[in-house]
């Protein structure tokens, strides 16, 4: 048995802040990360991380910025907390060597971002993500946590209703360890690979959030699925909104600027879901190219602009569809972007399970509510992660340590279990994955109906009926990436379930959620958040939204 | 049908393995493996995370060079000579190959243990960069005042900190396959980066700057470019080492 006052699951920037804050605190804390800290998703991201520094902005105007984009299904309290905390966050990871960038006067940069009033955006070139998980990691090196790098968690454990431990499986020789700890921090990311087209990195499969869901802990509000507009076709890498931003435009097969028939007036910039809609719509009615996807056209700004503006998305273009946007326009298509759902948790990553914290994307705080605005999450991971790391470190200052019995059982059940999932016949992982990731982005995807909707759920039951018989043909125990694959299939089809059942639950259209067969937001009814738990199918359950100085208005801009 | 014929490891047993590809536009490499790892053979194993040449983890040779699987493209290597001397060993061990289809060569990166197949035991690599203290020293309270830098001075620290630490530098260094206690290209281009940021403590330049004064440092390097050549972010360790001789030059002149 491992020990340790309080485990991070996850080496994002949610997990990386929180494990910084506990040892600050002189707290006994260990990190474990199926992937070694600074190749996790954080990385990718591009765009930047918002903080009203600016002498003119105000963080309740960026407060009500992010309630109204997440169209009033934001908890106001905690989004107070999110702004008010913005640029000491951000000040500290400047102070610990990012390296954003500068206006001419050496202060940090920001840029306008969609749905923001003023420009709050603090960037590192299009370098954000990476820059701050390098800098958040290196103050792990020298605060000289422990890491279990390479180690999946398979199981959360909860000893007289509270968490108690995890269970995990190190990949370098597939053995299991019971890790006994007072306090567990889960901040394992979203679930972008349960759809076909995700911009999410190939690791987001959200089997984090289903350990929770596993453990008897709500899910909030899984329903709301952020959709970018311009992801590469093939890979679906995300084209940033500047590519737009800069002047670049949307068009159909027939040559025709869309937009226009969409948002007159905004065009290409009209609000992310929007222009999602729209585009999918111009598909959907066979106006996109075979294949399925639309033109960006930026052939028009020339090299110069190009080169110096958007030389990411160049290099991209080039090294991932072979296109030269100098001289082509880009193939793009929509393609899940962010997880707005996630564990239940509050104002300080408290779960409703004791000793059961959950921060960043694999969260639901909620900041987000229907539809997340760019460079919040980021945000999001620091101000929560830290907040977390502080509630843990009090926490285990009350509590004693499970005795372990419970532990001991529950490693001698999951290694039962992995046993039984190997040899015979049985079904293929990927073929499972595949139909999963097609009923997903086809029926629970940018346009939902009942029809789908229920489809898909008779889909995915039948999907899980194949799951329970998969068998993993491979012994090795070196990196038995089957094995892993075969464990994580379980829990994307469990959070497709709840997703679909929550959006056919849901009969309005609010952010991302958006229903064919029900165009209308209805506070009257929906302005609540969905909980859904563990049962034999997963049961709905509604909370109240905690409405502050924003009352709710028509989202329109 | 592309071929695509790998450099297998267990444990002492070495083999190369030959797999069709059914290649689609626009391919990589990386998804190439992940169709062998799907439809063909469950066990082999390689490391991925981001597939958008961003994280770092796919470092491997292919066609006997190290770069990122996820931003190579096939049909830019499929039919890409190797070059003869080379090719030759390795066709000896694999009888089997069909003239008529394109072939291309995947290998585990160079000067770094291979655990299985083409993952290879990466923490050589970071023990070295993490040797070198590779962090800010902040003693005050952090998130009151932000630092004022020079734009062009973050500029040219980008430079440096665009490092993806994928080791695909350390994979293609003569002086890091000769001597395993050469800080290696990445930890020295960090050391200059840190070298360079003005929020970097005068004592821990001073520290830094006589740690690299050795041959497992700054002279141990052959000043050979190889590590610019393929770095996949454009960082140059090379430049780095150089100026970091300079300086240390100066000082004891
Ligand atoms: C392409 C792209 C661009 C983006 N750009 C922006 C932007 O500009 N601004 C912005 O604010 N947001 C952006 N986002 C969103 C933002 O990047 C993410 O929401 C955020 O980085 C999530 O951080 P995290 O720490 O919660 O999770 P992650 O960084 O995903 O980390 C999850 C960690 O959990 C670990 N893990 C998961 N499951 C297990 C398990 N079972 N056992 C052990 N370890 C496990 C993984 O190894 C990983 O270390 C972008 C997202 C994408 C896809
Ligand atoms: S998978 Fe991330 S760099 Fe290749």
């Amino acid at each position: 048995m491992i020990d340790h006052d309080i485990i991070v699951i996850g080496g994002g920037l949610a997990g990386l802040r929180a494990a910084i804050e506990a040892y600050q605190l002189g707290a006994d804390v260990a990190i474990i990360s199926k992937v070694y800290p600074i190749r996790s998703h954080s990385g990718a991201a591009q765009g930047g991380i918002n903080a009203s520094l600016g002498f003119d902005d105000s963080w309740e105007a960026h407060a009500f910025d992010t309630v109204k984009g997440s169209d009033y299904l934001a908890d106001q309290d905690t989004v107070d907390v999110l702004c008010k905390e913005a640029s000491e966050r951000v000040i500290e990871m400047e102070n610990w060597g990012c390296n954003f960038s500068r206006q001419e006067n050496g202060k940090i940069a920001q840029r306008p971002f969609g749905g923001a009033g003023f420009p709050r955006t603090c960037f590192a070139g299009d370098r954000t993500g990476h820059n701050l998980l390098h800098t958040l990691y290196e103050q792990v090196l020298k605060c000289n946590i422990k890491i279990y790098s390479e180690w999946l968690v398979t199981k959360l454990v909860i000893d007289k209703g509270r968490c108690a431990g995890c269970i995990a499986m190190n990949m370098a020789d597939s053995k299991l360890g019971a890790f006994r700890s007072k306090a567990i921090i889960l901040a394992t990311g979203g679930y972008g690979r349960i759809y076909q087209r995700s911009t999410n990195a190939m690791i987001n499969r959200g089997f984090g959030i289903s350990l929770a869901y596993m453990a008897g802990v709500a899910l909030e509000d899984m329903e709301f699925v952020q959709f970018h507009p311009t992801t590469l076709l093939g890979t679906n890498i995300l084209i940033t909104e500047g590519a737009r931003g800069e002047g670049g435009y949307l068009f159909n097969k027939d040559h025709e600027r869309f937009m226009s028939n969409y948002a007159k007036d905004s065009m290409e910039l009209a609000p992310r879901d929007i222009v999602a809609r729209s585009i999918q719509k111009e598909i959907d009615e066979g106006r996109g190219f075979p294949g399925g996807y639309v033109h960006v056209d930026l052939t028009h700004l020339g090299k110069d602009v190009i080169n110096e503006r958007l030389p990411g998305i160049r290099q991209i273009s080039i090294d991932f569809a072979g296109i030269d946007p100098v001289k082509e326009p880009i193939p793009v298509q929509p393609g899940q972007h962010y997880s707005m759902g996630g564990v239940s948790s509050d104002i300080n990553g408290r779960t409703p399970m004791p000793g059961l914290y959950a921060v960043g994307e694999c969260a639901c705080i909620s900041v987000h509510g229907a539809n997340r605005l760019g460079g919040n999450s980021l945000l999001d991971t620091v101000v929560f992660g830290r907040r977390a790391g502080i509630d843990a470190v009090d926490y285990i200052k009350l509590i004693q340590k499970a005795d372990g019995d419970k532990l001991i059982e529950a490693f001698r059940q999951e290694e039962g279990r992995l046993q039984g999932m190997f040899g015979g016949e049985g079904g293929n992982f990927a073929s499972i994955r595949d139909e999963l990731q097609q009923i997903m982005q086809e029926h629970v995807g940018i346009f939902r109906n009942r029809k789908g909707l229920e489809h898909a759920l008779d889909e995915i039951r039948k999907l899980k009926k194949r799951a329970a018989k998969l068998r993993v043909q491979s012994k090795v125990k070196v990196f038995n990436f089957e094995l892993i694959n075969a464990l994580e299939l379980q829990g994307m089809l469990e959070l497709g379930h709840i997703i679909t059942i929550g959006a056919l639950a849901r009969e309005e259209s609010r952010g991302a959620h958006y229903r064919t067969d029900y165009l209308e937001r209805d506070d009257g009814h929906w302005l609540k958040h969905t909980l859904a738990y563990k049962d034999v199918e997963p049961r709905l359950e509604y909370k109240e939204v905690n409405i502050g100085r924003f009352t709710p208005q028509r989202r329109e801009y | 049908m592309v071929q695509l014929t790998i450099r297998r490891q267990d444990g002492n047993t070495i083999w190369y393995e030959t797999f069709d590809v059914e290649e689609k536009p626009g391919m990589t490499v990386l998804e190439a493996l992940f169709q062998i790892q799907e439809k063909q053979d469950g066990s082999l194993c390689f490391r991925y995370s981001c597939r958008g040449a961003v994280c770092g983890s796919c470092a491997m040779l292919i066609n006997r060079k190290p770069v990122l699987a996820c931003r190579t493209q096939l049909s830019a290597v499929k039919s890409e000579v190797i070059l003869e001397s080379e090719k030759e060993e390795i066709l000896l061990k694999h009888s089997s190959k069909d003239e008529s289809k394109e072939d291309v060569l995947v290998e585990p990166l160079p000067n770094l243990r291979v655990i299985r197949d083409l993952i290879v035991d990466m923490d050589h690599f970071y023990r070295l960069v993490n040797s070198i203290e590779p962090w800010i020293h902040v003693s005050e309270k952090t998130g009151y005042e932000e630092n004022i830098i020079e734009p062009s001075m973050q500029i040219q620290i980008e430079k440096y900190t665009n490092c993806i630490l994928c080791a695909t530098c350390h994979g293609n260094c003569p002086a890091a396959a000769r001597d395993d206690k050469y800080l290696g290209p990445a930890a020295l281009a960090k050391v200059w980066r840190f070298c360079l940021d003005p929020r970097s403590r005068r004592e821990d330049v001073d520290k830094l700057t006589s740690q690299v004064n050795s041959k497992e440092g700054v002279w141990g390097c052959d000043v050979v470019y190889k590590c610019v050549a393929v770095c996949p972010k454009k960082v140059p360790p090379t430049t780095a080492i150089l100026k970091m001789r300079e300086n240390t030059k100066s000082k004891s002149d």
